[in-house]
């Protein structure tokens, strides 16, 4: 390189050589008369590297467009973002689900820039968070997969299908309520579309408004793949019909069910439920749920002539059948009913803790207390390792418990025994399911009987406590 | 004088069961001595298990802190305990000099020991040692011992320029070798070749240039397959740029010189610097605009704290401040956190374009500042032609800071790229390892910010947006 050259041709020229190796080529154009060669090939390398550095890194032509959704809701306040952070670095689940609940009331959403922070929690409770969480989300889904943005009231006929089950059943239901025909025609219209989970669960809003009007549509999928469709559709008829004849699940149950006359002066039916031998201790409440899934309390009162009152009678010394008129109640929002048998059974609620599934979708809040009202019976029952059977409530409730009950769960000598310092005392658990149950006016109690406990119990439901106090105060 | 806030130490401690732990230490009982100077200095002692209570100190100018508990958690409950009693006031500290262990440590703070943010592990009582009383004693002014250090001194500098030289040569035919085995190829077997000649330069004295080798592999593994070779072009060139300006360095202008040097692996004390009356010398109103904290191949974490100095017209505008702490410390992060700000005066490590310094003096303690950072009016295009003049007269730069207005990040496939709204093509890819958490300011339509630029890569530290700060710590 005795001429000079310019950086043009030192990429063109050189820099080939550089890559290709001077081994098995003497690369001529590095050198320039009369010079050493390894210098000279070093001085390349140095010229021909600065010339890169000062190329200017390439970049694309396109650049995808953004389509972050309006979000109307409030970002959190500065001031709580790092005690967010503290308190869903290693909290329980329902400390954040009681964080995703109460920012859904308040109408709040997590600072766009603490979602790749915060992405577990984001994940979980998307549907709670606001659209831009939602988006957040679903950001690497590809566009034909990935579901639309909505706030649970911003819901329509038209965009119905794009929001998750939870908002879609809860539409349905309202629907049904308002215009039977316009819920039916909403069915029938996206019903190809739906997985068997959602199909039994929107099946279930046909309960509201069904009649024989209906029936063309449940003829069409009498023969649907998922088998408890099927059941839902022959109950579904049968309710239609006004006769529970036709109900095979009904029929198995009642197979199940021996009744005798007891009493002397006065004869009184009693009804007990004979469990198959085949099904061990630990999976008789499942066995319950299934067995008595696709069975109304209205159709056993009417097989065995008997009062709804009269058929929790009947069961009262046996607390197997009492858990299965329990779990249909609670499930056909039968709080009157539900409040007889808790009275009888209180541990009805502990028995449910221990099922999976969330198939009683409970939207509407008053209903929540009032099922709430009708299961919980604290001086009547507590479970003694509470920390399942609470975190379930939590889930059920989707929120803190009515205060009456919280009152008396505080005041109960089984929560007392758990403060008691010199046993093990109440767990970093249970202490947070606790603060997460407590509804507002309550708060101050938990924090007084919590004050003796070790900090390191404690912080995180009192945490938990703060944050929601100062969520709850902002207007 | 404003000490240390509460809202710090909630940022400084390393997690909320610390907290817990030095919640339960704020109270008197548990200290002998609690104490302050008038220069920002607090201490006592904080019976723990042990027979002897732990000597506890900390300074309330920049938060820097020392106990002698073995905890592995930096700052400990102790640390923290003593800055949120201060930070309370309700507590009363007595008004006294420093004694002699708080001393030792204000010294070996200021002789620079690896203490970023102040923790150190000092062995609980020193080791008795006669030879060391004999040595105290030598340690007296003699004016034929000073002589002869000095000449030991001179001595061994010749020594070590002979054998940095002897190993440039080598450096030298180790590039010969790889340019004839052709650099397509080099990333294939960077790791092992690299290793051996930065052992190589180790052994030749040339600590920086050995780190700088030994760094080489994983820069050029973290870049996409195609970019490998250009890479190992531009890198081995700036090497031989190195060597060849060490051989000429009587040449060079002397602040070119004193990069050059530092590039290779002579230090200065902190001391040194800090006593030096020519060194270039700022004042001003500092705000933190990136804290990094890597490991690097030798097994010390790099922390680094870039400040902007706000309002400038003149003279260095950004400063970066230096610590290496051992990764067994358990130390992760210095002692500023992005956004705070403070009134300081840096003393600049001589280079032709000053950008490393300490901080010789601080009129207030580093405070989280909400204002908005005022950022000169220069795009993105203007950024990038600054970092150019800046490698025209410092050849070897590695990461240059830049400052921007009114870009914005953009999307293409997986990579993400900050690019101007001005007009103009400037367009910087972003750092991979940033990709997620960069993501959210996809939204935001206007930003202005802070971060490092390597060649290669665009780091964000800090941007300021319609919705408020973003960091990326």
């Amino acid at each position: 390189m005795g001429e000079r050259v310019n950086a043009d041709e030192l990429k063109s020229q050189v820099l080939p050589v550089l890559l290709g190796g001077t081994r098995h080529e003497t690369g001529e154009q590095l050198l320039a008369p009369g010079t050493d060669r390894e210098h000279a090939v070093l001085n390349a390398l140095s010229l021909t590297g600065q010339v890169l550095r000062f190329t200017p890194p390439s970049s694309p032509n396109v650049f995808a467009v953004e389509s972050w959704p309006r979000d109307e809701r409030r970002i959190v306040p500065d001031r709580l973002r790092p005690h967010i952070f503290r308190l869903l670095d290693k909290c329980t689940e329902d400390s954040a689900r009681a964080l995703a609940l109460t920012l859904e009331k308040q109408k709040l959403r997590p600072h766009p820039f603490d979602l790749p922070k915060l992405d577990g929690f984001i994940e979980r409770y998307a549907e709670r968070l606001g659209t831009t969480a939602q988006y957040w989300v679903q950001r690497e889904t590809p566009a034909q997969q990935s579901r639309g943005y909505f706030e649970a009231d911003e819901l329509n006929a038209d965009n119905w299908t794009e929001s998750p089950l939870r908002a879609r059943a809860k539409f349905l239901k309202a629907l049904r309520n308002q215009d039977p025909e316009a819920g039916r025609k909403l069915m029938q219209k996206s019903w190809g579309a739906e997985n068997p989970d959602s199909r039994v669960q929107l099946l279930s809003a046909f309960q509201i408004g069904l009649s024989a009007e209906d029936k063309p549509f449940l003829e069409s999928i009498e023969k649907d793949r998922a088998p408890r469709v099927r059941a839902i559709v022959q109950r579904l008829h049968a309710a239609i019909a006004g006769t529970t004849a036709d109900n095979p699940a009904l029929a198995a149950c009642m197979q199940r069910i021996q009744r005798s006359q007891s009493g002397l002066l006065k004869r009184r039916s009693a009804l007990k439920l004979e469990l198959p031998a085949t099904v061990k201790e630990h999976e008789t409440n499942r066995w319950i749920q299934e067995q008595f899934a696709d069975v109304t309390v209205g159709d056993l009162s009417h097989a065995y002539e008997m009062s709804e009152t009269e058929l929790v009678e009947a069961a009262e010394k046996d607390n197997n059948l009492l858990f299965a008129l329990a779990l249909m109640a609670s499930r056909e929002n039968r709080f009157a009913l539900l409040d007889g048998i808790t009275d009888e059974l209180p541990d009805a609620w502990g028995r449910m803790s221990g099922l999976s599934g969330d198939e009683d979708l409970r939207d509407d809040a008053d209903e929540l207390v009032h099922w709430a009202k009708a299961l919980i019976k604290p001086k009547k029952w507590l479970p003694e390792i509470p920390f399942p059977a609470w975190s379930w409530l939590h889930r059920q409730m989707e929120g803190p418990l009515p205060a009456g009950i919280m009152r008396e769960i505080l005041a109960s000598q089984i929560w007392s025994e758990q403060l008691d310092q010199e046993k093990k005392g109440p767990s970093l658990e249970i202490i947070q399911v606790i603060c997460a149950l407590c509804p507002r006016e309550l708060r101050v109690v938990v924090r007084t009987q919590l004050e003796p406990l070790e900090a390191e119990r404690k912080h995180k439901g009192s945490m938990l406590l703060e944050i929601l106090d100062e969520l709850e105060s902002l207007t | 004088m404003a000490g240390v806030s509460l809202e710090k130490i909630e940022a400084i401690a390393p997690d909320q069961a610390s907290l817990v732990a030095a919640r339960k230490l704020v109270k008197p009982g548990g200290w002998l001595g609690l104490s302050a100077d008038n220069s920002g200095l607090i201490w006592g002692e904080c019976q723990g298990s042990g027979a002897s209570p732990y000597r506890v100190v900390a300074s309330e100018i920049d938060a820097g802190y020392k106990c002698t508990c073995p905890s592995r958690k930096f700052p400990c409950k102790h640390s923290l305990a003593l800055m949120w009693m201060r930070a309370e006031g309700k507590i009363p500290f007595e008004s006294a000099e420093g004694p002699q262990w708080v001393q030792d440590w204000v010294r070996r703070r200021r002789s620079g020991t690896g203490d970023a943010g102040g923790a150190e592990r000092e062995e609980a009582a020193q080791p008795k040692s006669l030879v060391r009383a004999t040595t105290d004693e030598a340690e007296e002014i003699d004016p034929k011992a000073q002589a002869r250090a000095a000449a030991a001194r001179d001595r061994s500098r010749r020594e070590r320029e002979t054998a940095i030289v002897a190993g440039l040569d080598d450096l030298d035919r180790w590039l010969i070798d790889q340019v004839e085995g052709g650099l397509a190829g080099f990333a294939a077997h960077a790791g092992k070749s690299c290793r051996s000649i930065a052992q190589r330069l180790v052994d030749a004295k040339a600590p920086g240039l050995a780190s700088r080798l030994d760094s080489l592999p994983n820069r050029i593994y973290s870049l996409p397959e195609h970019a490998r070779a250009m890479a190992a072009v531009e890198q081995l060139g700036q090497l031989h740029i190195l060597a060849e300006a060490y051989r000429r360095q009587e040449s060079l202008d002397p602040n070119l010189c004193a990069d050059l040097r530092r590039e290779v692996g002579w230090t200065q004390a902190r001391e040194s610097l800090l006593g030096e009356e020519a060194a270039l010398c700022i004042s001003g109103r500092w705000r933190v605009v990136g804290a990094i904290s890597e490991v690097q191949p030798d097994r010390l974490r790099r922390l680094e704290t870039w400040l902007w100095r706000e309002g400038a017209t003149d003279g260095p505008r950004a400063a970066v401040l230096l610590d290496f702490v051992p990764v067994a410390s358990g130390q992760t992060r210095g002692a500023y956190r992005t956004g705070e700000r403070m009134e300081a005066t840096l003393v600049f490590y001589a280079s032709a374009r000053p950008l490393r310094a300490l901080i010789k003096e601080m009129s207030s303690p580093a405070e989280e500042c909400s204002a908005i950072l005022e950022l000169p009016n220069e795009d993105l295009a203007g950024a990038i032609t600054e970092y150019e003049d800046a490698l025209t007269r410092v050849p070897w730069i590695n990461i240059w800071p830049m400052r921007f207005s009114e870009a914005r990040v953009r999307r293409n496939g997986e990579k993400l790229f900050l690019c101007s709204t001005s007009g103009g093509r400037a367009a910087l890819p972003m750092l991979m390892s940033q990709v997620s958490t960069v993501a959210p300011l996809l939204a935001m339509e206007k930003i202005d910010g802070f971060g490092l630029w390597d060649g290669y890569g665009f780091r964000l530290c800090f941007a300021q947006t319609p919705l408020g700060r973003w960091v990326s710590e």
